[in-house]
């Protein structure tokens, strides 16, 4: 896993999927949005809004498994780790649309579209990359940035958990942080 | 988030000196609350959502992943079209309520119910009465204002069946308008049925949306702005012209400073009154001021500036800045585009903000209320609470960042036909021999998005050198004034046949005709010149442009400028590209409709190298050389 990473607070989510408008934007051959709507094949959201409970959002995108089990049942291995330390990737000129990785995973984060890079195929796998372009730049993940209530955060993760440790030990000790 | 560099905010000196004090002070200013926004909403940047009902809100995808309709079962056409038909509904609203207010005050003084203000160009009033078919023979002032003010009323209505101006517009524009039905019945009228028209499950034809738009600019264009510049006119005078300055220079380190932001002149001008008082300015002189300095930003401003030479400290994007050098002691405001985050920016200094309108409250302001009854006494209250604010000045925290340019102003076009010796005979010859080859209004306001004057003032640049006579309202006027546009020496700086024109009438290339209302002079004129060749406005070598817009009346301004047979330039796209079909519409399929449709350009050059080609065409068309 990597050390930074989206971390998902899906209760303070307001569903507005500002996050996914700006990932599809992210993903488009111009990157512009007004010209991303216009291209030949529609860039598409890589991180998808759940309805819970009472319409509660709920923010679901890839968690970049290791193993992955979309990886390990890819047969053209498609989804690889080598584009990007800690990320799986699609390849999309590798992607033969079978499904295996979609049925292997169990956050159900992949969806099938044509995709801008493998033009020829009616449809191949779409899933998060984790920006690792914007993030490379010195930049944080599309979804990252588009959100606008902390409900998707770019950060080390071990530097989370332990915040949430020390809150959990406040708790113990009944005083609420 | 790193800050952007200074250079990046504005292409003003005084501007970037004050984003930098303001950082110093603490101060936070428009382009940080621009920061914070980012990335702003995908889905409102191209117009695809909807909070028209409660079923909703909804949003389209544009991706094509998710929802290709609303609940109601509107598709990104019809919300595209609903929400562009509102916001040009607000823009319409907010002109023509400005105008009603002028309206109001006319009707006050026919009544006999004011003694503040009166009829300062009675050949006007006549003259506008008579135009509009009243019979003034043999009546008194009091009386025909009374009449004016009469059918005025009906044009906000629905009686008439047309606005009382629609004779101002060229017989060809008049048939296209009938052929599509765009002809302004009445202002409230037209904007009412709009949002009649936008509630859910009326209007869903995107096309018929917008047809409609374009009718209720219309109203705005040739009723309730054109009324509001013409009633100003004959209550406080038709500009003529003058001289003045512009940028923060104006403020003045030992007087008593005080600003007028808004947009009428209702209060502005009483507002003068008051500070030109001995007993006032006796009473400044007894705090330690050196005297009472009066100054204007944005379109009150622009009425001041016109009328009374008043100097202008700044645009749009000046307004927090202008409180920000610590030297202005109130800023007198009535309404629109005055940003509530002034409260804040003055609580930072010594300064106050005082509203005046019923209909424009600011919560942490100072409220004094003026109505036609009691304007003057209100006035001369705000001044003395400028003197007390005077006194709790903190002088080593004022910074005045720049010595004043010159301007000329005062252009209305009484006074450019005046110059012309009386009719548009000589300008009309300088257009066909070529020696200007056309005209452009560049008008509108500031953006945040886009560094500060930056687009207005190249645009001019580029036009001006084209042998393009360029005429500025509006915030764009400060754009023009703080780059020495508006001189007559600016001559220097446009093309040969344009600089000869000018040095030869002793004008600049650059005329300001007035405020954000004031377009409709821009519009009135193109229709006398029209009239004067017997053809369509569209066939007039001329455009529009509003390079650096944010408001919904720039949006009303830009339709009822290409609803008129304009060609208009925006510097930002309007929240509509989420459908293809209204975008279509506005940059080409209007054209087939109106003779004019929109481009969205943000580079000066390139949107300069756009309106020379539509004024070559159209001058090849009409037989000229290009």
């Amino acid at each position: 896993m990597l050390k930074k990473t989206v971390i998902v607070r899906p209760e303070l989510c307001v569903g507005c999927m500002q996050c996914m408008i700006r990932c599809a934007q992210a993903h488009s051959r111009s990157k512009i949005l007004a010209s991303a709507i216009r291209e030949d094949i529609l860039a598409k959201p890589r991180i998808h809004i759940g309805v819970g409970p009472e319409h509660k959002p709920f923010p679901n995108k890839c968690r970049h498994c290791e193993p992955a089990p979309c990886q390990e049942a890819c047969m053209p291995w498609a989804i690889r780790s080598d584009i990007a330390e800690g990320l799986k990737i699609v390849d999309p000129a590798r992607c033969i649309g079978c499904g295996m990785c979609a049925m292997a995973c169990p956050y159900y984060v992949i969806r099938f579209y044509r995709d801008k890079d493998a033009p020829e195929r009616p449809a191949v796998a779409v899933k998060c990359d984790g920006c690792h372009e914007r993030v490379a730049a010195g930049g944080v993940p599309a979804c990252v940035e588009a959100c606008k209530t902390g409900a998707l955060t770019f950060e080390d993760v071990n530097l989370y958990l332990k915040e949430g440790t020390n809150r959990l030990a406040n708790a113990a000790y009944g005083v609420r942080a | 988030m790193p800050k952007k560099d200074l250079n990046d905010y504005s292409i003003c000196s005084d501007a970037r000196a004050m984003i930098k004090k303001a950082r110093e002070d603490g101060v936070e200013t428009v382009w940080d609350r621009l920061e914070e926004q980012l990335p702003q909403c995908g889905f409102c940047e191209l117009g695809l959502s909807c909070r028209n009902c409660v079923m909703g809100p909804c949003r389209i995808d544009p991706f094509g992943h998710g929802p290709k309709r609303g609940v109601c079962g509107a598709d990104a056409d019809v919300i595209v079209a609903r929400n562009f038909g509102r916001m040009v509904a607000a823009g319409a609203a907010a002109h023509s309520d400005h105008g009603r207010d002028l309206l109001e005050t006319l009707h006050a003084v026919a009544e006999g119910e004011t003694g503040d203000y009166g009829i300062r160009d009675e050949e006007k009033l006549r003259r506008i009465a008579a135009e509009v078919g009243l019979d003034v023979a043999g009546k008194d002032t009091k009386a025909v204002a009374k009449a004016l003010a009469d059918r005025f009323f009906e044009d906000f209505g629905f009686r008439r069946g047309s606005v009382s101006f629609l004779g101002r517009v060229p017989a060809k524009r008049r048939e296209v308008w009938k052929k599509f039905g765009v002809t302004p019945r009445g202002i409230d009228r037209d904007i009412v049925e709009m949002m009649h028209r936008t509630h859910m499950g009326v209007d869903n034809d995107a096309v018929n949306l917008c047809l409609h738009a374009a009718r209720l600019s219309l109203a705005d264009g040739w009723g309730g702005s054109m009324i509001a510049t013409e009633l100003s006119d004959i209550i406080f005078g038709t500009p003529t012209p003058k001289t003045s300055k512009v940028n923060l220079g104006v403020l003045r380190a030992d007087h008593v400073n005080i600003l007028v932001h808004g947009h009428s002149p209702i209060v502005s001008e009483m507002i003068l009154a008051a500070v030109r008082d001995p007993g006032l300015i006796a009473k400044a002189k007894a705090a330690g001021a050196a005297g009472i300095n009066l100054a204007g930003l944005c379109c009150t401003g622009n009425e001041l500036l016109m009328r009374q030479g008043i100097p202008m400290a700044g645009n749009h994007l000046m307004t927090e800045l202008a409180l920000v050098t610590g030297a202005v002691e109130v800023v007198v405001v009535d309404y629109q585009c005055i940003m509530p985050s002034l409260v804040t920016v003055a609580a930072c200094y010594h300064s106050r903000i005082v509203s005046t309108s019923p209909k424009a409250k600011f919560t942490g302001a100072t409220h004094i209320e003026f109505d036609v009854h009691n304007a003057r006494q209100k006035a001369v209250e705000v001044v003395e609470l400028a003197i007390e604010r005077f006194t709790a000045r903190d002088q080593s925290r004022v910074d005045i960042p720049a010595t004043p340019v010159d301007m000329m102003t005062g252009f209305s076009n009484e006074a450019i036909l005046a110059a012309l010796g009386g009719t548009a005979g000589p300008l009309l010859d300088a257009v066909k021999a070529g020696k200007i080859r056309g005209a452009v209004g560049i008008v509108g306001c500031n953006n945040p998005k886009v560094k500060h004057d930056y687009q207005s003032a190249n645009l001019i640049r580029e036009c001006i050198k084209r042998d393009l006579l360029v005429l500025v309202t509006g915030c764009v006027t400060v754009s023009a004034g703080k780059q020495g546009l508006l001189v007559p020496q600016a001559a220097d700086l446009a093309g040969p046949g344009l600089s000869a024109v000018c040095k030869a009438l002793g004008i600049p290339p650059v005329l300001h005709m007035g405020s954000c209302v004031d377009n409709s002079r821009i519009i009135q004129l193109c229709g006398l010149l029209a009239d004067a060749l017997g053809v369509d406005i569209a066939d007039l070598p001329v455009a529009a442009a509003a390079p650096e817009w944010y408001s919904e009346k720039a949006a009303t301004i830009g339709l009822y400028a290409v609803a008129s047979g304009i060609f208009t330039v925006l510097g930002l796209a309007p929240p509509i590209l989420g459908s293809k079909t209204v975008t279509d519409l506005a940059v080409s399929g209007l054209d087939d409709v109106l003779g004019a449709c929109f481009a969205v350009e943000g580079d000066p050059v390139k949107a300069a190298e756009l309106i020379d080609a539509r004024i070559t065409a159209k001058r090849t068309a009409l037989g000229l050389v290009p």
